[in-house]
């Protein structure tokens, strides 16, 4: 029976809750080292090892450094190992310099100057994105990645019907106003990025009203360029459906502090992230 | 002066216990929270109506509570009241997060102190008469299933929620997808009823091995509340039994301060309340101390045998882990009672303004009362404070390690019963250390 191990890092556990979800590995593979389940202190050798949360602690840097000799093969799993998620907006320089200044402790693990991906620190063998992954994800990283299918890209997923009548002049914002059922979100004037957000989720988000905020990270066709080239998506998208003025996206997009894509500016570290290698 | 640290496992997120002795004296015995993001200043500068997506994120355990409790706080800010069916789905939104995070902490967390195993996958023991499962490990994981999926139904994603927005939902509930999550609770609830009676045994029978439920001392027991029913959409904090008494104080949660004494610490990233000097208490034990009757038949029955068996209030540490049972029946059954009711009809928010200001959001969650502040400006957090559940237990965690360490330690020696026992009272108050730290 194939073995595994999770190792959580500084994160919130999201990611282990969805895996208890996905209850069929119970009978299929040994879980054997996931502090949140099982009480065992040490990562022994396993087949996969799976690392949620992001690399903020001394610690966290080494109980990763140690795991990762224990395994065959490394799966950075959620949004935080793989690129930074929520975390990431306490990478700015204000606010790096206002919680590392003021927390201090004794005795406890130390923070690091900012919160790193996984693969910045350890080589990464298959990336399993999201915020948290879907069960179904998870079973797919740990039985048969590659026979793994899925739309593209959430928009492909989401089931809402685009209307070329609809042409909203004006951003509705993050989330103000009624939903209208079965309508694309762009349509209604939010702002959704789900035509170039990464598919595989089912789009639970969009299905139940709100937009896309790309907790999946781009998808095949722009995860291996620039975050720019993504960004350049998004525009074309509105700018063909829509009669929102550009200025006007580019703004919200680039919204105070990239908010609405917390999930997906962290330190790359130069690493390249292969399509081959992302679920 | 010798320094004994424990690891904790089954618990969410990274603590330890850290108990000094001294000539088999404890001279202290203290809870470290290891982790830290760091949410009051990461969120500054984020457009303030993101907030409900970006706080579910400081816990994936407790992500309804943060999620419900921001929205709470920006309507209060705006000046809002939401329709209805908001409130009704956002009550749905917190009964699924109460049936989860109860389930998980009862069968994942400590069920395996019960059984004498490192985790609940070793409790393959065959069950009985139950179509859904075979197993007690498979029941179990089934049960806290339907937990997660009524706050998928109820929130859009099913670990950080998106429905609930300022002035209402994004939508209502279609009467076949509520039909069918009620039919998997009607299925549910005979399963957890009998795991519940499982783990009621197996912890008569751990009060046998070890001789004591745990600290047993008074408290000052806090919970949010509203109206006469539980209510875990809460309106005002409520302290009782602080001082003798029976109702102490009843606050709002703008007020927390003038009530509330709040300490950061020095060797953990978690801080400390207190009331008035006194230990509070929060979580399960206190909603049970403080509630007669629940109003649904399966759970009045446990709560009346509960009641009957322990009194009202007990103190008694390791019923925390009993009452969390209680509230598993109960959510169950009260999520299926409001199930029934239509939740597709159209009224699903109210319009409003967004304005610059203060606002307080609260709610119960699993582990007590959770207040959200922010301060706005210019539409952006400008300010924001948690004040976390677990950060009031975290004197009565301390209160009760001492407890145990001065049962297990003495001159001679230390019983090795002790690291079991750090465990189960840790576990009892089922900390969360993601959200304490934040």
């Amino acid at each position: 029976m194939k073995q595994f191990a999770v190792l959580q890092l500084s994160g919130c556990a999201g990611c282990e809750v969805s895996l208890l979800n996905a209850e069929e590995w119970v009978e299929r593979y040994q879980l054997v080292y996931m502090p949140l389940v099982v009480s065992a202190y040490d990562v022994p050798a396993v087949d996969v090892l799976l690392v949620s949360g992001g690399v903020r602690t001394d610690e966290d840097l080494y109980k990763l450094r140690k795991a990762v000799k224990q395994a065959q093969q490394v799966v950075a799993v959620g949004t935080c190992a793989i690129s930074g998620g929520v975390a990431n907006l306490g990478n700015r320089d204000d606010v790096r310099a206002l919680f590392l200044a003021r927390e201090e402790r004794y005795h406890v693990p130390h923070l690091l100057p900012k919160s790193h991906p996984v693969d910045a620190m350890v080589g990464v063998d298959l990336y399993l994105p999201g915020c948290p992954p879907t069960p179904e994800l998870f079973m797919a990283a740990l039985s048969d990645p590659a026979a793994y299918q899925a739309s593209k890209t959430v928009c492909g997923e989401c089931g809402r019907k685009k209307v070329r009548e609809m042409r909203p002049e004006h951003l509705l914002g993050f989330q103000q106003g009624r939903v209208l059922p079965d309508i694309c979100l762009i349509n209604q004037g939010y702002l959704c990025i789900g035509s170039s957000t990464r598919g595989g989720c089912r789009a639970p988000c969009t299905r139940a009203g709100h937009p896309c905020v790309g907790c999946r990270g781009p998808s095949d066709a722009f995860i291996e360029k620039e975050s720019a080239a993504w960004l350049a998506s998004i525009q074309k998208v509105f700018a063909a459906m829509t009669d929102i003025p550009p200025d006007e996206v580019e703004a919200a997009l680039r919204s105070p502090h990239l908010a609405l894509f917390l999930f997906q500016f962290a330190d790359y570290a130069g690493t390249s992230r292969p399509k081959e290698k992302v679920l | 002066m010798t320094t004994l640290t424990f690891p904790l496992s089954r618990i969410e997120g990274h603590a330890q216990v850290v108990i000094e002795v001294q000539e088999g004296q404890v001279k202290s015995a203290r809870f470290q929270a290891t982790e830290l993001r760091g949410f009051d200043y990461l969120v500054r500068g984020a457009p303030a109506e993101q907030m409900p997506v970006i706080v579910p994120r400081i816990c994936g355990v407790c992500s309804t509570a943060h999620h419900v409790a921001a929205v709470r706080a920006l309507e209060d800010a705006f000046g809002v009241t939401p329709p209805p069916l908001a409130l009704t789905i956002r009550e749905l939104l917190l009964l699924g997060q109460l049936l989860q995070n109860q389930a998980t902490s009862l069968f994942v967390f400590t069920l395996p102190d019960r059984m004498n195993v490192d985790s609940l996958l070793e409790v393959t023991a065959p069950v009985l008469d139950q179509a859904a499962c075979s197993t007690v490990t498979g029941c179990a994981l089934h049960v806290r299933q339907a937990g997660t999926h009524l706050i998928g139904l109820a929130g859009g994603q099913f670990i950080h929620p998106v429905k609930a927005v300022v002035g209402g939902v994004t939508s209502g509930i279609a009467a076949d997808a509520a039909a069918a999550m009620r039919a998997e609770l009607e299925a549910a609830l005979p399963v957890a009823c009998m795991l519940l009676d499982t783990y009621w045994e197996a912890s008569l029978a751990l009060r046998e091995r070890i001789g004591t439920w745990g600290d047993d001392a008074p408290a000052c027991y806090m919970a949010a509340v509203a109206g006469a029913r539980p209510n875990f959409y809460g309106d005002f904090i409520r302290m009782m039994g602080c001082e003798g008494g029976d109702v102490c104080a009843t606050f709002a949660a703008r007020d927390y301060r003038t009530h509330l004494t709040v300490e950061e610490s020095d060797y953990s990233y978690a801080g400390h309340t207190s009331y008035r000097g006194n230990v509070i208490r929060a979580n399960s034990l206190a909603r049970v101390n403080m509630w007669t009757q629940l109003a649904t038949s399966r759970a009045d029955a446990y709560l009346q045998r509960f009641h009957a068996a322990f009194g009202q209030p007990t103190h008694a540490l390791l019923l925390y882990d009993l009452a969390r049972g209680i509230e598993l029946v109960y959510a169950i059954e009260r999520a299926m009672e409001i199930l029934v009711d239509p939740l597709d009809y159209e009224d699903t928010d109210v319009p409003y303004t967004p304005r610059d200001g203060e606002g307080f959001g609260l709610v119960e969650a699993p582990r007590g009362p959770l207040i959200h502040h922010y301060v706005i400006e210019d539409g952006l957090i400008a300010q924001a404070e948690f004040i976390i559940p677990t950060v009031h237990n975290v004197l009565a965690i301390e209160r009760a390690l001492r407890v145990v360490a001065e049962r297990y330690i003495t001159t001679e020696r230390v019983n090795l019963e002790l690291e079991r026992a750090v465990g189960r009272v840790v576990r009892a108050f089922d900390p969360c250390i993601a959200c304490a730290t934040h």
